[in-house]
C-alpha cells in the first residue's frame, strides 16, 4: 500500500514538473498526411486506422489522415495547398511525380534527416528493393521513401485453359504463346466475342504504364533515366510493343478494340468475360477474394527480355515543411515504411512491401505460404525498371496515351501514332530541354 | 384497329406535324434512354452478388439484399458528409439569394455609369472554367483563414453571374409601373424588392435555387482541395474515397448502393416538390 500511495505521489510531482516545464507542457504537433485511394475503400479506413494507431504511440504528434482523390488529383491538391502556403506535412505521391516535383522545387531531399539518425543514404536506400530505388533517389539524393509499389502482372481463369484443353501448370511466358494461348481462348458466336482471350487496361495512367511493361519486354526503354527531357517514343523496341498490342485487337481478334478501364478489365476477368488479363499486382488481393474459379499469376509475357516498370507511390516532404514539423513527417514516414507496417499494409492490399525485411516477418512467411500468388509478384522484382518519370510527366505520358487510344480504336497506325506522340512530347519537354541539355556557353 | 393507326399517323406525316401520340411515345423513348443508367444503379444496389456475369442485367434475378447498403453505410461517415453538404448546398443558397437579388435589382432598375461594363464584366464570369481558379481561389481562402473550413468551400460561390443574370432579366421584364405605384405608396427601396420585385421574380429564384443547390450539392473537386479534416468532407468526397480505386476493381453493388444513399436527399426532395419546380422552370425558361 505505502509503496503505491508513494509511486502515487511521485507521478504526481513529476505530473508537476511536466506541466511547469514548458518543454512538456506543448501541444502535440499537428501534420497531415495527403492520400489517394488506391484500391478499394476498404483502404480508406484502414489508413484511419493505420493513424490512429500511430497517434496512439507518437502522443507528441497528431497525424490526420486526408483523402485526395486520385493520384493525379493529389499532385493538383499538394500543388495548390503549396500555393497557398499550407504545404502538407507528408504525401502519397505517385511514384513517377517525384522527378518532375524535384525539377520544380516543391519536394525536399531527405538527407539531412537521414543522417541525423546516423545513416549513410545507401543505408537508408538498401532497406528497399533494389528496382524502387531509381524513383526515389534523384541526383543522389534521397526525395521519397517507398510506400507500397507494384509491377504488371498476367492473370490467368485456369478453368478455361482446362476447357480449351490446355495445361493450366503452362501459363503463357512469351509473345508467341500468347498470342496462341489467347486465341484458343477467344469465344465466338458467328462475328460476335462472348469471351475475349486477353484484355489489359488503356485508360490514362494505366495504359501508359502497360505500354511500357511491353515496351521494356521488347528490349526497350521507354525514357532515359538519367535525365528528364528525353523519351524514346518512336524507336522500333516502342514500335514492336505498340504494334503487338494493336494486332491483339485487329489482326488476331482476341482483345477487345478501344479504351479499357482498368475497373472494366477486372470485372471482365472476374466475371469470365476474359480469360487474361495483365493488370497491377496492386489488385491482388481484389481478384484473390472475389474470384469464384482458381486462376495462376505469371510474369509479363517477354519477346525480348523479362523486364518490367515498376509502379506505386512513395512518400514525400513538401517543400516548406521545416522544424518540429518536418520532425513528425519523418517519425510518421519511417514508421509506416517499417517491416510490419509494410508488411501489413501489402497484405492487405496486394501491393509488394518495399521494405525487404518485410518478408522475414512470421506474418508474411504464413501468408506467402498460404498465397503463392503474392510471392510471384515479389520475384518478378528482379527484373524490374524506373517507372518513367520525366519532366512534365503526366502531359508527357497523355501525350502517348492519347496516341494508344487512337491505335487501339483503329484510328492510327502504330507507326504514325508514335512519331505523333514524340513531336508532341519533345514539345513539351522543350523548356526544360532548352534550360538544360541546350544550355551551352555563349561565349 | 391497325388500319385506323396507320390512318391516323399518316394523316399527321401529311399535314408535317408530329402527332400526339408520336410524340408522347417519343418523349417514353427519351425518357427510357435516360432512366437505363438509373434503374442499373437501382438494380445493381440490391444486387447479392456485386461482380460476376449477373451484374450487367437490368432486370433483377435475384433475392433483394440490403447487404450492399449495409457496406456503403460503413465505409463512410454519411449523416455526417450529409450534414456538411447540406451546410454547403444551402449556406451558398442563402447567401446568393441576398447577393443576385441585390445585383439583379441593381443591374436592372439602378441608373448609374458604367453599368453596362460592368454587367459584361459580371458575365465574363461565367466563361472562367472553375478549374483555372483553384490555385487563386485557395490562396485567397488560406489568407482568410479558411483553409480547412466548409465556409471556405462556399466563399467563392457567395457571388453568382448566372443568378445575377438570371434575376436581371427577371426584374427587367416586371412592369415598371408596379414599382412606381408602390413608390407613390411611400415605399422604400428595400420593401420595394420585398414586395413587389421579389415575389414576381419567385419562379426564377426557385429555378435559380435548384440549379444552384444540384451544382454543390454534386461538386466534388473545390471541397477536394479546400477540406483536409475527415469530420468535414462532404458526401461527394465521402463517396469518393471508397468508390474510386485508381488500380483495383470495382465493386459495382456496394458504388451503386452509396451513390443512391449520396442521390436520394435530392431525389426525393425533387419528387415532393416536382410540381412547383416544374411550373418555375416553364415559366423562367430555364430548361
Amino acid at each position: 500500500m505505502t509503496t503505491t500511495r508513494r509511486s502515487v505521489l511521485a507521478g504526481a510531482a513529476l505530473a508537476t514538473t511536466f506541466a511547469l516545464s514548458p518543454a512538456f507542457a506543448q501541444v502535440p504537433t499537428e501534420i497531415e498526411l495527403f492520400f489517394p485511394v488506391p484500391v478499394d475503400g476498404q483502404l480508406a479506413r484502414d489508413m484511419a486506422a493505420l493513424l490512429k494507431e500511430f497517434n496512439e504511440k507518437n502522443p507528441s504528434i497528431k497525424a490526420t489522415p486526408v483523402y485526395t482523390g486520385s493520384y493525379d488529383e493529389t499532385l493538383i491538391k499538394t500543388r495548390a495547398a503549396m500555393k497557398a502556403g499550407k504545404p502538407p506535412a507528408a504525401v502519397i505521391m505517385s511514384a513517377n511525380f517525384l522527378l518532375d516535383l524535384k525539377i520544380e522545387g516543391e519536394i525536399q531531399p531527405m538527407d539531412a534527416l537521414i543522417k541525423a539518425d546516423g545513416k549513410t543514404n545507401d543505408q537508408f536506400m538498401g532497406q528497399f528493393f533494389d528496382a524502387l530505388h531509381g524513383n526515389a533517389v534523384l541526383d543522389r539524393q534521397v526525395y521519397g521513401v517507398p510506400f507500397h509499389n507494384s509491377t504488371p502482372l498476367l492473370y490467368v481463369n485456369t478453368d478455361h485453359l482446362k476447357e480449351a484443353g490446355l495445361d493450366p501448370e503452362k501459363l503463357p511466358a512469351n509473345w508467341e504463346e500468347l498470342v496462341a494461348t489467347a486465341k484458343k481462348l477467344t469465344r465466338r458466336d458467328g462475328d460476335r466475342v462472348t469471351r475475349w482471350g486477353m484484355m489489359m487496361p488503356s485508360n490514362y495512367d494505366y495504359g501508359g504504364w502497360i505500354l511500357q511493361a511491353f515496351t521494356h519486354s521488347n528490349g526497350g526503354q521507354w525514357f532515359n533515366v538519367d535525365y528528364g527531357g528525353e523519351v524514346y517514343y518512336d524507336t522500333p523496341s516502342m514500335l514492336g510493343a505498340l504494334t503487338f498490342w494493336s494486332d491483339l485487337v485487329s489482326k488476331h481478334k482476341v482483345h477487345p478494340a478501344g479504351v479499357q478501364a482498368g475497373g472494366a478489365v477486372s470485372s471482365a476477368f472476374l466475371s469470365g468475360q476474359a480469360s487474361m488479363m495483365l493488370l497491377s499486382t496492386g489488385s491482388l488481393t481484389h481478384i484473390r477474394n472475389n474470384a469464384k474459379f482458381p486462376y495462376k499469376v505469371a510474369f509479363v509475357p517477354k519477346n525480348v527480355k523479362n523486364e518490367v516498370p515498376i509502379g506505386g507511390a512513395s512518400l514525400v516532404i513538401p517543400t516548406g515543411v521545416e522544424g518540429e514539423r518536418r520532425k513528425a513527417a519523418w517519425t510518421l514516414i519511417n514508421w509506416m515504411t517499417s517491416p510490419e507496417k509494410s508488411g501489413w499494409w501489402s497484405r492487405a492490399t496486394g501491393y509488394f512491401a518495399p521494405n525487404k525485411a518485410a518478408y522475414d516477418t512470421a506474418e508474411m512467411k504464413a501468408f506467402l505460404e498460404k498465397n503463392p500468388d503474392a510471392g510471384i509478384a515479389v520475384s518478378q522484382l528482379a527484373f524490374a525498371k524506373p517507372w518513367f518519370a520525366t519532366y512534365k510527366t503526366v502531359p508527357v505520358r497523355k501525350a502517348i496515351e492519347d496516341e494508344l487510344a487512337a491505335v487501339l480504336s483503329g484510328k492510327k497506325q502504330p507507326k504514325e501514332a508514335l512519331a505523333a506522340a514524340q513531336k508532341q512530347a519533345d514539345e513539351i519537354m522543350r523548356p526544360y530541354v532548352e534550360q538544360t541539355a541546350l544550355k551551352l556557353p555563349t561565349n | 384497329m391497325s388500319q385506323a393507326g396507320g390512318h391516323q399517323a399518316s394523316t399527321g406525316v401529311a399535314t408535317g406535324e408530329i402527332s400526339p401520340k408520336l410524340g408522347y411515345a417519343a418523349t417514353l423513348l427519351i425518357a427510357a434512354l435516360w432512366m437505363v443508367p438509373f434503374l442499373w444503379m437501382l438494380v445493381a444496389a440490391f444486387n447479392p452478388q456485386s461482380i460476376g456475369a449477373g451484374m450487367a442485367s437490368l432486370v433483377p434475378s435475384y433475392l433483394p439484399t440490403l447487404a450492399n447498403f449495409r457496406e456503403a453505410w460503413v465505409s463512410a461517415d454519411f449523416p455526417r458528409y450529409g450534414l456538411n453538404t447540406t451546410i454547403i448546398s444551402l449556406g451558398i443558397l442563402a447567401v446568393q439569394i441576398v447577393t443576385i437579388t441585390l445585383a439583379g435589382y441593381a443591374f436592372a432598375r439602378l441608373e448609374f455609369p458604367g453599368r453596362t461594363l460592368c454587367f459584361y464584366l459580371f458575365l465574363l464570369q461565367l466563361m472562367l472554367a472553375p478549374v483555372v481558379l483553384i490555385v487563386p481561389n485557395l490562396t485567397t481562402i488560406a489568407k482568410l483563414g479558411l483553409y480547412d473550413t466548409l465556409l471556405g468551400v462556399m466563399a467563392p460561390y457567395f457571388a453568382s453571374a448566372f443568378g445575377t443574370f438570371l434575376m436581371r432579366q427577371a426584374f427587367r421584364a416586371i412592369p415598371r409601373e408596379l414599382e412606381d405605384a408602390a413608390l407613390i405608396d411611400g415605399a422604400n427601396v428595400w420593401q420595394r424588392i420585398g414586395f413587389i420585385y421579389l415575389p414576381l421574380a419567385k419562379p426564377s429564384l426557385v429555378a435559380f435555387s435548384i440549379v444552384s443547390v444540384t451544382a454543390h450539392w454534386n461538386e466534388f473537386l473545390w471541397p477536394l482541395m479546400v477540406i483536409n479534416s475527415p469530420d468535414l468532407r462532404p458526401l461527394t468526397v465521402g463517396l469518393a474515397s471508397f468508390t474510386r480505386g485508381a488500380e483495383g476493381a470495382q465493386a459495382w453493388g456496394v458504388i451503386a448502393a452509396g451513390t443512391l444513399l449520396v442521390s436520394a436527399p435530392l431525389l426525393i426532395a425533387f419528387a415532393l416538390f416536382q410540381r412547383a419546380f416544374v411550373n418555375s422552370f416553364v415559366s423562367s425558361g430555364i430548361k
